[in-house]
């Protein structure tokens, strides 16, 4: 029986030929001869490093570019029969909705019901059709309860879910993506991306999401497609994926992938369930339901374990002494926030020690806290209650490196020798007659860190605390990468490093210590390795799929895999 | 942190109520306090806001406005006694002022300084309990068939404003986060990026408001939209509410009152030369009505039992066929 297939399915839902586009004054093209085709009901992913025209593509896909931000564009864009270059976003908002990265430019109304209902009332639609509408997207992705808050009290999460709602109200097609869980810890992280993978299944709605963290959404996707350089470098199955970038573009591995390819295991997985699979037939680690003590009792500790740093709580619990000031004394810190009729907790007794040279990760999900302990050490927040010391003073870089940067030329931002060596010590101080605006957002992160630290060293020593927050929001691998080699290098000057994170990947690769926080108070405080081995959420992937204690790292996976087979 | 001024959505009536009730009971304090100079009126208006206030949930918005009320009347009070010299009873004489000339502190100035503060203040705590208890957006949806840019505009606004305010506190911690061999930030800078941010924030929003439709014409967009007959497209669910009659009622209540009060010398209050005041009974009556009116619409209307199966303890009645 021939397939009955809806005229409106039939047509793809975004085709582009031969796109090329350029930014108004640039002269490098940020498309370049760009060829797509989605069909009706796939889930794509867009891949690739920072800056390499993801976001341009999804832009180009609804409309923004050119309508909204000009310059020069060749080829044809297609959004369900749509020409999208000849007709502006408004008129492509019917067939296609496009959450951006960060959730807070994307929202206009000042109530959640509000906020969701607004495309429909500018398209006309009739009150009981806005009402049915709102209430049934807001069952889909479980946020009736928010449609009576104000949207300047939702968490990151919730806003992220607000934004997508409103995109998805009006039934697109077509829904794009842009990094939509990047400021999303990996619980609600997790949830967004399995609750679009449901929508494509049940709504039958296309996705192209745009992602740095890979690892947390190739096994939802049908498809990858990669760019580079403004052109598609690959396109096709999530598992060639893999196998084109551990030759193409390592920075694309997951660490699975990675963990895989050095233990020479193939195929390649999309994610943990696949690669368990793949383990479970080829490999006794993972056979039957073995405890994971029991397991490390089989295979041992690898070497990368034996050799890790022991945190300092845990050698000062093991009776070592350690020098008397620490770097970062907190006891019994209690912070308040909120005002009026509802201020609550946001801390409640927390007790916390960083020595000299350490480096931690402070972790915990979205509300849990880990801005306000840096802002209350960093003097920005007044406590409650409890004492805290930083006798060598505390740099911290904020959630936006921007905020630091107000005026024209790097050299200006800072005043002499003192500026000078803060440039130097973050390798920046080639760059001192540029710019700000025209650096990348690496760049300028490292600058805004330059600013915080200025005068704070001593020689080429670093006495002191140093505190970023969030600093991987938007970073693909290779960026993160730089910042854990920043971090060692800090560390190695003496500064005590702690850095607020939601990334357990980037945690596992420069922490030594991870302290976990949930709902104001510490949960757990341990070594890396054995922190984020020991759970589900906070849990590297390579963790997830071994469930060995101690084993986060792929190369650390990679280890006991061989240990095994060796 | 959120203002005490940003809207809060709670259960209340006046929450509840359509902009248009909501505006015209809050307006009808106002239009009161300008009508009157007679501070036993402006006193009583301003606890009728007060009650009102108090009554919707607003307490942090009228602390508030209280606050800033009252600093704003004591630099009203200072500003008048030194600038007017009009009235008999002189308190002080403080000799010749640069720009000022002769300064001679009156009472009477500073009474006049205190009614005008009173009046500010009214006012001020007013719009304070307007902006916590009246949803924006609503009032966005109702202005738009009126005057669609306006209330782009008013959208822009609405939504700019607490953004700038949220990027203005992150710029001031961030300048109190920079090094000792920084360079400082002074206020000038801070205000140009402020400046520059709000117009990258402005683009942002403005790209969201393309994104959602905003200049689309209803009548040629609804694509795929399932209209019922019964609907209006420029109509409003949310519009209408079981309170806005009390409102309305109260709201023509008050200014009845106040004007009947005022053509029958109700406001008999003059700060020059001398200070008068004149409490009559109608003085007395306008003010008991405006404070009054700031609980009357709150009160609870008794239940009525027209239906037998409703009364306490009573089982619905069973179906025919059960």
């Amino acid at each position: 029986m021939p397939e009955l297939a809806s005229p409106a399915r039939a047509v793809p839902a975004l085709t582009i030929e031969d796109l090329t586009y350029s930014y108004p004054n640039t002269t490098r093209p940020a498309l370049s001869d760009v060829s797509l085709t989605l069909g009706a009901g796939e889930f794509a992913l867009l891949a690739g490093r920072s800056a390499c025209g993801k976001s341009t593509l999804l832009r180009a896909a609804c409309g923004l570019v050119p309508h909204f931000h000009g310059g020069e564009i060749e080829g044809s864009v297609n959004v369900a029969g749509i020409d999208a270059i000849a007709t502006g976003p408004g008129e492509l908002a019917a067939v296609v909705g496009y959450v951006a990265q960060d959730p807070e430019t994307q929202i206009v109304s000042t109530t959640v019901a509000a906020e969701i209902a607004l495309p429909l009332e500018l398209r006309g639609e009739s009150p009981t059709s806005r009402a049915r509408a709102v209430e049934e997207v807001a069952l889909a992705l479980a946020i009736p309860h928010l449609l009576d808050r104000t949207v300047d009290t939702l968490s990151g999460g919730e806003l992220q879910r607000v934004a997508l709602a409103a995109a998805l109200v009006t039934r697109p097609q077509l829904v794009l993506l842009d990094e939509p869980t990047s400021q999303l810890d990996p619980v609600a992280g997790d949830e967004l991306i399995w609750l679009l993978r449901r929508l494509n299944e049940e709504w039958g709605v296309t996705v192209l999401l745009a992602e740095h963290r890979l690892e947390r959404c190739l096994a939802a996707a049908d498809r990858v497609v990669a760019v580079e350089s403004g052109s598609i470098a690959f396109d096709g199955a999530p598992r060639d994926f893999l196998t084109w970038a551990q030759d193409a573009d390592p920075a694309l591995e997951t660490p699975a992938a990675r963990m895989f390819s050095m233990a020479g295991i193939e195929p390649l997985p999309t994610g943990v369930r696949d690669a368990r699979r793949t383990l479970a037939s080829t490999d006794p680690l993972t056979e039957g339901r073995r405890t994971p003590s029991e397991r490390l009792v089989l295979f041992g500790p690898t070497a990368s374990q034996r050799d890790a740093p022991l945190p300092a709580k845990k050698l000062r619990e093991e009776g070592v002494r350690l020098p008397s000031t620490p770097t970062l004394s907190v006891n019994d810190l209690w912070v308040e926030l909120g005002q009026g009729d509802t201020p609550r907790d946001v801390i409640r007794g927390i007790d916390l020690r960083i020595e000299d040279g350490e480096r931690v990760a402070l972790m915990g999900r979205n509300g849990a806290g880990k801005s306000t302990v840096l802002r209350t050490i960093a003097g920005l927040v007044e406590p409650v209650r409890g004492k805290v010391e930083v006798p060598g003073g505390i740099a911290l870089l904020s959630q936006n490196p921007g905020d630091y940067l107000v005026r024209e030329r790097v050299g200006d931002e800072l005043l002499g020798e003192l500026g000078i060596a803060a440039l130097r010590i973050v390798g920046m101080e080639q760059a001192i007659d540029r710019d700000p605006r025209d650096l990348s957002g690496g760049e300028r992160q490292r600058l805004a860190l330059a600013i915080a630290l200025a005068g704070r060293m001593d020689g080429d020593e670093l006495p002191g605390l140093v505190a970023l927050d969030e600093p991987t929001r938007g970073m693909d691998r290779a960026r993160k990468q730089d910042l854990t080699e920043l971090v060692a290098e800090l560390a190695e000057r003496g500064a005590g490093v702690v850095v607020a994170t939601h990334d357990v990947e980037f945690a596992a690769a420069f922490a030594e210590r991870v302290v976990l926080l949930g709902d104001g108070v510490v949960i757990a405080d341990g070594a890396a390795a054995e922190v984020l081995s020991g759970g589900w959420y906070f849990a590297t992937e390579v963790a997830r799929i071994l469930d060995l204690p101690g084993i986060v790292t792929p190369e650390q996976g990679a280890a006991a895999l061989e240990t095994d087979s060796g | 942190m959120r203002s005490p001024f940003a809207y809060t959505p709670r259960p209340g009536p006046l929450q509840t109520a359509s902009p248009g009730a909501a505006v015209a009971y809050l307006g009808a304090f106002v239009v009161v306090s300008f009508l009157y100079s007679s501070p036993v009126v402006l006193a009583a208006v301003g606890a009728g806001v007060l009650l009102a206030g108090t009554s919707a949930g607003a307490r942090a918005a009228l602390g508030a406005a209280l606050r800033m009320g009252l600093t704003l009347a004591l630099l009203i009070v200072a500003v008048n006694a030194l600038v007017v010299d009009r009235g008999e009873t002189v308190l002080a004489r403080l000799g010749e002022w640069p720009l000022l000339g002769r300064v001679d502190v009156t009472g009477e100035a500073i009474a006049a300084g205190a009614t005008i503060g009173l009046r500010a203040t009214v006012a001020m705590v007013a719009f304070a309990v307007y902006s916590a208890c009246v949803d924006p957006d609503r009032v966005l949806r109702a202005l738009r068939p009126l005057a669609g840019r306006s209330a782009l505009t008013a959208t822009l606004i609405s939504r700019l404003v607490p953004v700038a305010a949220a990027d203005a506190a992150r710029l001031r911690d961030a300048g109190r986060l920079r090094g000792p061999g920084a360079a400082p930030l002074g206020r000038a800078t801070l205000a140009r990026r402020l400046l520059a941010g709000s117009l990258d924030r402005a683009v942002d929003v403005a790209a969201t408001l393309e994104l959602r439709g905003y200049g689309l014409e209803p009548s040629t967009s609804s694509l795929g939209s399932s209209r019922s007959t019964s609907d209006s497209p420029g109509g409003c669910v949310d519009c209408r509410s079981r309170y806005d009659t009390r409102f309305y009622a109260v709201a023509t209540t008050i200014l009845v009152a106040a004007v009947a009060g005022k053509l029958l010398g109700a406001d008999g209050f003059s700060t020059y030369p001398t200070v008068e005041m004149a409490v009559t009974s109608t003085t007395v009556a306008v003010s008991a009505v405006a404070i009054l009116a700031g609980i009357a619409p709150w009160r609870r209307q008794p239940q009525r039992a027209t239906r037998p199966h409703q009364a306490a303890g009573a089982a619905p009645p069973e179906a025919p066929n059960a």
